[in-house]
């Protein structure tokens, strides 16, 4: 993960006294750029991806033409090779280091926005991948149970996370200051991964619709075997490659976002000053002498809205 | 096997759905930055600009 290099998204330094708009000089705006991803980090992902690309194509084969049907479930069983790879995703992986983030973020030793941008796209991703699984075991349990969804302990509680999360990244929608929104979703992340041990055990401690844990059981057992074992075990990481990957991109996409928002006003007075210096009508008159002045006129005249 | 069949279409689609978005998120504020960065001209190379 090179290109997950630490940033702060606070504001961009400039020059003045005055923090209100009116009272920056614009001649002297430069709006710093957010750090640029490495060469190396940018193969690292066009790796992932495609390692992540060849290892779903390749569970899709042996899942459906190479793998043989089982016993009891005849040819349904070969759900079992992209069912549990995505749950294994969302519960573990994904909603696993939102958790890791979000303390790490608390901890005031560790306090960086960095933790808590990867957080909210650990979670966004995990999002994706729990309706997988709900999507996917549902289609697997209509042939099985004959209904496409129970009030079962394990569906439900598996439910409940994707409703928890959601909450999540809607609270990360309300406007707030980037400190206070990480602190409020650190706190609700952590609240709602306690569901994950619920999901896990749920299947233990209830009488449920759900089978045992095929890998992850108390016993640490595999119950499968050959190349049935094999190409579950290429499922799982070929989906954790998928998470990888696309975790890259969505932690990317949020450090643009912040610096986005951070510079947004930075940027906006770069601008005026560009068109209002380019424009022959202002003059030749530099247009930071007078842009600084509250309601901008000379900018305007010179064509800039 | 058309469970199965669906089951493998319909995760493989929202995966695929969601990578190709987060490419196209990145892209457009790849370009949003540039534009807000390299688009205006350094204060020492502005025309216009007194000495």
């Amino acid at each position: 993960m090179t290109d997950l290099a630490p940033a702060t998204g606070t504001r961009a330094p400039s020059a003045g006294t005055s923090d209100h708009p009116s009272d920056q000089p614009v001649s002297n705006t430069r709006v710093t750029p957010p750090p640029e991803q490495s060469a190396r980090a940018r193969t690292t992902e066009r790796v992932i991806g495609v390692l992540a690309l060849v290892g779903t194509a390749f569970t899709v084969w042996l899942g459906l033409w190479v793998t043989p049907p089982d016993k009891q479930q005849g040819d349904l069983v070969r759900l079992v090779y992209i069912h549990p790879g995505v749950a294994w995703v969302a519960l573990y992986l994904a909603f696993g280091l939102a958790a890791v983030s979000s303390v790490l973020y608390l901890w005031p030793r560790t306090r960086s926005l960095f933790w808590d941008r990867l957080a909210a796209a650990s979670v966004e991703v995990g999002v994706v991948f729990n309706v997988c699984t709900l999507v996917s075991g549902a289609i697997w349990g209509k042939p099985t149970w004959g209904v496409w969804w129970a009030w079962d302990a394990r569906l439900t509680l598996t439910a409940v996370l994707l409703v928890l999360f959601l909450g999540y990244l809607a609270l990360r929608r309300v406007p707030a200051e980037p400190e206070v929104r990480a602190r409020r979703s650190a706190f609700v992340a952590l609240f709602a991964v306690l569901d994950v041990p619920l999901v896990h055990f749920s299947v233990n401690w209830w009488n449920t619709l759900h089978q045992g844990a095929t890998v992850l059981n108390p016993g640490l057992t595999l119950k499968i075997h050959g190349s049935m074992a094999w190409t579950l075990l290429l499922g799982f990481v070929a989906m954790t490659l998928a998470f990888v990957w696309m975790l890259l991109v969505r932690y990317r996409i949020g450090l643009l976002e912040d610096w986005l928002d951070a510079n947004e006003l930075d940027a906006a007075l770069a601008e005026r000053q560009s068109e209002g210096t380019r424009t022959p009508d202002a003059g030749g008159a530099p247009a930071a002498a007078t842009a600084g002045v509250p309601g901008g006129t000379p900018v305007e005249s010179a064509g800039v809205a | 096997m058309r469970y199965v069949i669906a089951g493998y279409v319909v995760i493989l689609t929202l995966l695929f759905l969601y990578a190709v978005q987060l490419a196209w998120r990145r892209r457009r504020l790849t370009r949003a930055v540039a534009r807000a960065t390299s688009a205006y001209p350094a204060p020492d190379a502005a025309p216009g600009r007194p000495a």
